[in-house]
């Protein structure tokens, strides 16, 4: 187990290498200049040159590269262009935000596609099963931003029950907290159910074409028990991959949605940088995102045998 | 919207009837049928016909609703919402197949390098592929828009990219489990080429699951195209695409609504015709169904 | 969607809403807080040095500098009670006000503003208006002496017209006096501490700044504010500016009561704004230059007659109205309307006459080679700016095709001057001078420089030199003439500025420096 572990993470330092490498030369392959964009239209050429060489950008690349490498080795993301805060205290702060919201959506979208799939599954090509498929594939299919914006507009503007921009942490004032996360997360969990019943009723119809279905459906057990007793079991495995996967994409897709509702999370963090060309912000994100991406991949690995019991690690 | 996961359509085998097969396609086949014909049907009538110039300003009339004359109202430009709605459709929908098939090309040529000659070659693209993978999709494209400039050919491009890795996956998985196989053994034993070997017999084969993927892909990428816009680097207005609509018909959300509910309502449709005829397509194509 | 008929969600949904509301109803009731929407989050809070327009917006209420800019844009005292210049314009000598205090309770002496300015002249702060001041743009400060503890004398190795204004410059920090306090004890920067109105509470990167009520604030005479000087108490006890990057989600916050006042709004937004019961907006013209810029050295461009052409064929009137729903009028001057120097000769601009574009375009042998125009759609009234152009221009036989970069890199071209044509805007410069001077310049040594006319060259120093404005005037206008013959780009408008608030926001209004000031702005209980 423990060797496994370390092998998949041993296996992943070449992957973070490598992004870090690609994203060093991508984002340095966008045209455009930080210190340009701090200065915007009033920059004369003594200040920009001034401004370059404060940022370290008047380096050679390849230097640049070394410099924040050896850095990012002893733990240091360096400090960002815009705000000169220091990138790693930024990025976990945000982290956190986007993480919570993902991470809740994703556990309410679990819990109520995976019962969904199975009834679907159940009652396989009945009126219900078309109607349960159809409302997934119709909620999968809407942009999601679109959807914040409209649930947005019905609750935070026409009714007026929820406050429409700002953001207060968890720890600070639950209930705060509450009010201006309900929309993101609803909104998430309402276009992930759609991704995770469709998962689930697919696997569930394998596992009950399988022999031992008909086992125990010969044994005498009721429907109910064959159902949650042994096909749920052997169904959320493949639901569970894609749990995994979806929790590991999210982190960087998200930003749309934190756009709408100017929440001060992970994404919206990367597109700003983007814009401002901040390089070691931009770099951070990405780094920590990719080994989060990892982490999620290894966790999805190793909780697999739970659910599949044919799987050894 | 983030890419969904690739393998999603794959690790779970499709929904298969426990009963014997039906003479008649199931109902969510020829709904999606019917309504992506009906999709391309009027992306080919925006080519020939539109009731007005889709670029053409006219500030007298600007965010007039819905009316006799112009049916879907216009914009914050005087210009026409259905007329930009059709020439939109054959923009979105040509885009989104473009991205595709530049992403199964690449994505199936390097797969079937990889799946195929193994070893180093396989472990180093494996790497690379593995780090573009967990690289975020939608951030990776707009990394590349930024770069080659936001235009429509930039924006296939860089959705290409951004969705080469999964066909990789798939192809190279395919591409390892068929390679062990009897008849490809054969065909190696009776002297024809690697080369030969690998795209008369491995890559029929690998088309099951790549249709299937390139149908989900089709329907993210025209989620990203809205996405990219919405973030600022979509395909560059005046010319109209659904996505670019959508997402500059967002301060318009209460006082001319019609701006956005349209071209919502056609990504939305769009996608459920591709999710269904995608669903159907791997109802008919994987393997197991076929036994 | 259908989710939400589920009455005992909706229910609860409510009772969260309310408790949220409760809560803020409460803070309210102890503490009034202003709530100000801001589009992007400050860059830090040191007075000109990492900043941007934000940054300036709240650091100007935290300090403030000897003179500041009026209502009119004219130079006033702030901190000074006095300003004498000698006769032969080399010596300025600021009398301090009495009784100023600092944040940290220090009272303001002649000590800490030279300690201040000594920290500002010197290159390792880095401070972004050091050229102003050392020689390389203007005149440089040789020497700052204390006399007594409330007289400071600045003297300069030549005569400057601008060194007043360029000493109140939002964006050099109004050059705001600052207590030692405000450095850390190894000299690095901590926290402004300066005499303004609020003082700095509390900076949540992404989120929000809030400032406090200073209670010791010594308000200058005048019965109320003038421009960034006059009396500027302030009458709530918190400022909270709430960073909001989206404008929709920012005019969302305001509809919804989520914020008091949005400080800068689009025309259609401000448009649909007014109509709505509870909000009121705040307009003003402001002195940005906003047109399309041409590259004369572009093979096809650096024929007059077409970038003539293109000035005739825009029907200015009708574009202005447009940009700015009826709230602006057209300007084809370098010199803002706001401007003092505003006067006949600069209305005299380019006339819209279609037949005249076509005529110069068939002169010129023009037949519909394409020009490519750089558009961004990060500043939506550039944009907008862009496509109406672009719409009119086509009307006399122009081909002109839209090229929408992302705003990092259309300023990268602008830099080094690698366009054909783009939509752009300049900020507010206070004094023609300054706006003049931001478009001209040697293209070889500067290729940003949009307009390269020796003759004007040699005008415009004279005008930086000049401190009679009268001469002035006559030079300006020169200037003008030559601008319009040689037409380097086209100037459009000077923009305007909407502030949008609600009701229960009293005593705040928009002005042609645009950056908004929230002294002697009150909260209505409701």
């Amino acid at each position: 187990m423990l060797r496994f572990i370390l092998q998949k993470l041993g296996m992943a330092l070449p992957t973070l290498l490598l992004i870090s490498l690609m994203v060093f030369a991508l984002i340095r392959l966008i045209p455009g200049d930080p210190a340009l964009l701090m200065l915007g239209d009033m920059a004369d050429p003594q200040s920009l040159a001034d401004m370059r060489r404060n940022l370290g950008l008047d380096h050679s690349l390849v230097t640049q590269f070394l410099i924040w490498f050896k850095a990012v080795l002893s733990g240091d993301l360096g400090f960002s262009i815009s705000t000169r805060e220091a990138v790693l205290p930024l990025i976990l702060e945000r982290f956190t935000v986007s993480a919570g919201i993902v991470l809740v959506a994703v556990l309410l979208a679990t819990l109520i596609a995976v019962p969904v799939g199975l009834l679907a599954a159940w009652k396989q090509n009945s009126a219900l099963d078309l109607g349960l498929v159809m409302s997934a594939t119709l909620l999968l299919s809407i942009p999601s931003f679109w959807l914040g914006l409209l649930l947005l507009y019905a609750f935070g503007i026409k009714l007026g029950w929820l406050p429409v921009v700002g953001y207060v942490s968890f720890g600070q004032d639950p209930w705060q907290a509450l009010s201006y996360l309900v929309l993101p997360i609803v909104t998430l969990t309402l276009v992930e159910v759609g991704a995770i019943t469709r998962m689930a009723r697919a696997s569930t119809i394998e596992v009950l074409r399988l022999e031992y279905i008909a086992h125990a459906r010969a044994k005498g057990l009721s429907e109910s028990a064959v159902l949650w007793r042994h096909a749920l079991r052997n169904a959320f495995a493949p639901t569970w991959t894609l749990v995994g996967l979806i929790l590991g994409n999210l982190l960087g897709g998200i930003a749309v949605l934190e756009t709408v509702f100017t929440l001060p999370g992970i994404g919206r963090l990367m597109v700003d940088a983007i814009f401002a060309r901040d390089y070691p912000v931009l770099q951070g994100c990405l780094l920590l995102i990719t080994f989060v991406y990892v982490l999620v991949n290894l966790f999805v690995d190793l909780l697999y045998p739970l659910f599949d019991p044919r799987v050894k690690l | 919207m983030s890419p969904k996961p690739s393998c999603a359509p794959l690790a779970a085998p499709a929904a298969a009837p426990r009963k014997a097969p039906r003479a008649w396609p199931p109902a969510n086949a020829l709904i999606g049928a019917t309504l992506l014909m009906a999709l391309i049907l009027l992306a080919l009538l925006g080519l020939l016909w539109t009731p007005f110039d889709p670029l053409r300003i006219d500030l007298l009339s600007r965010l007039q609703a819905p009316s006799a004359v112009h049916w879907l109202g216009t914009d914050e430009f005087g210009r026409d919402v259905f007329s930009r709605l059709l020439i939109g459709a054959r923009t979105s929908l040509w885009i989104s197949l473009l991205a595709v098939s530049c992403a199964v090309c690449a994505g199936t040529v390097i797969g079937m390098l990889a799946g195929y000659l193994r070893g180093w070659t396989d472990r180093l693209l494996m790497m690379f592929n593995d780090a573009l993978l967990a690289f975020p999709g939608i951030l990776m494209a707009l990394g590349i828009m930024a770069i080659i400039g936001a235009s429509q050919y930039g924006i296939v491009l860089a959705l290409g990219i951004a969705y080469t890795p999964s066909v990789v996956r798939v192809v190279r998985g395919s591409v390892l489990s068929l390679r062990e196989l009897e008849f490809i053994e054969a065909s190696r034993v009776i002297g024809n080429s690697e080369l030969y070997t690998m795209f008369r017999h491995i890559a029929p084969n690998c088309l099951a699951p790549l249709c299937v993927l390139a149908t989900s892909m089709f329907g993210w990428a025209l989620l990203s195209e809205s996405a990219l816009s919405f973030l600022g680097l979509g395909v560059p207005p005046p010319a109209a695409t659904w996505g670019n609509m959508l997402a500059s018909s967002r301060p318009y959300i209460a006082s001319a609504s019609w701006l956005g509910i349209f071209p919502g309502l056609f990504i939305c449709l769009a996608l459920l015709a591709i999710n269904l005829f995608g669903d159907a397509l791997r109802d008919r194509l994987d393997p197991r169904m076929r036994k | 969607m259908h989710r939400f008929r589920n009455p005992s969600l909706a229910r609860s949904l409510r009772v969260i809403g309310l408790a949220a509301l409760g809560t803020l109803a409460q803070q309210a009731m102890a503490d009034t807080t202003l709530r100000v929407g801001l589009g992007a989050d400050i860059r830090s809070t040191e007075p000109g040095v990492n900043r941007d327009e934000n940054t300036d917006t709240v650091i100007l209420h935290v300090v403030e500098g000897l003179v500041a800019h009026r209502e009119d844009a004219s130079v006033g005292p702030l901190l000074a009670s006095a300003v004498d210049v000698s006769d032969d314009g080399l010596s300025y000598r600021f009398t301090l006000r009495d009784g100023v205090h600092f944040h940290n309770g220090a009272t303001l002496s002649s000590a800490e503003v030279k300690w201040t300015w000594e920290r500002y002249l010197d290159p390792q702060t880095q401070w972004r208006c050091l050229p102003e001041f050392d020689g390389r743009g203007g005149a440089k400060i040789t020497a700052i002496t204390t006399p007594d503890p409330r007289t400071v004398v600045f003297t300069l190795d030549q005569p400057n017209a601008l060194f007043l204004a360029s000493m109140s410059r939002p964006d050099c920090g109004g050059a705001g006096i600052l207590h030692p306090d405000s450095l850390a004890a190894d000299g690095s920067w901590k926290a402004p501490v300066g005499t303004g109105p609020f003082s700095f509470a509390e900076w949540k990167p992404g989120q929000y700044v809030r400032l406090a009520r200073f209670k010791d604030y010594s308000a200058r005479a005048e019965a109320g504010p003038d421009g960034f000087t006059g009396n500027k108490q302030a009458l709530v006890d918190n400022l909270r500016f709430m960073i909001i990057p989206d404008p929709s989600s920012a005019k969302a916050a305001l509809l919804s009561n989520n914020v008091d006042l949005l400080p800068d709004v689009t025309a259609s937004d401000a448009q649909e704004l007014k109509a709505l019961p509870g909000i009121r907006v705040s307009v003003s013209p402001i002195m940005a230059i906003c047109g399309l810029l041409f590259q004369t050295n572009d093979p096809l461009l650096k024929d007059v007659r077409i970038r003539q052409a293109i000035a005739h064929s825009l029907d200015y009137g009708q574009m202005v109205t447009a940009l700015s729903n009826g709230l602006s009028q057209p300007n084809n001057s370098a010199i803002p309307q706001t401007s003092a120097f505003y006067d006949e000769v600069a209305k005299q601009g380019y006339r819209y006459d279609p037949d005249e574009a076509r005529r110069l375009l068939k002169e010129a042998g023009y037949s519909g080679q394409p020009i490519r125009m750089i558009v961004n759609k990060r500043y939506q009234q550039m944009f907008d700016m862009g496509v109406l152009s672009q719409a009119m221009a086509q009307a006399s036989g122009l081909n002109i095709q839209m090229e929408t970069l992302e705003w990092g890199t259309q300023l990268e071209r602008y830099q080094s001057g690698n366009y054909q044509m783009m939509s752009f805007s300049y900020s507010s410069r206070l004094d023609p001078a300054l706006g003049f001077d931001s478009l001209m310049g040697d293209k070889s040594k500067e290729p940003r420089k949009v307009w390269d006319n020796p003759q004007a060259q040699a005008l415009l120093r004279e005008a930086i030199r000049e401190r009679d404005s009268g001469k002035r005037q006559v030079l300006f206008d020169q200037m003008h003439k030559m601008m319009i013959e040689d037409t380097p780009m086209v100037i459009i408008y000077n923009g305007t500025v909407i502030g949008a608030l609600r009701d229960s926001t009293r005593g705040y209004h928009s002005w042609p420096v645009a950056k908004p000031r929230l002294w002697g702005v009150s909260l209505a209980t409701q």
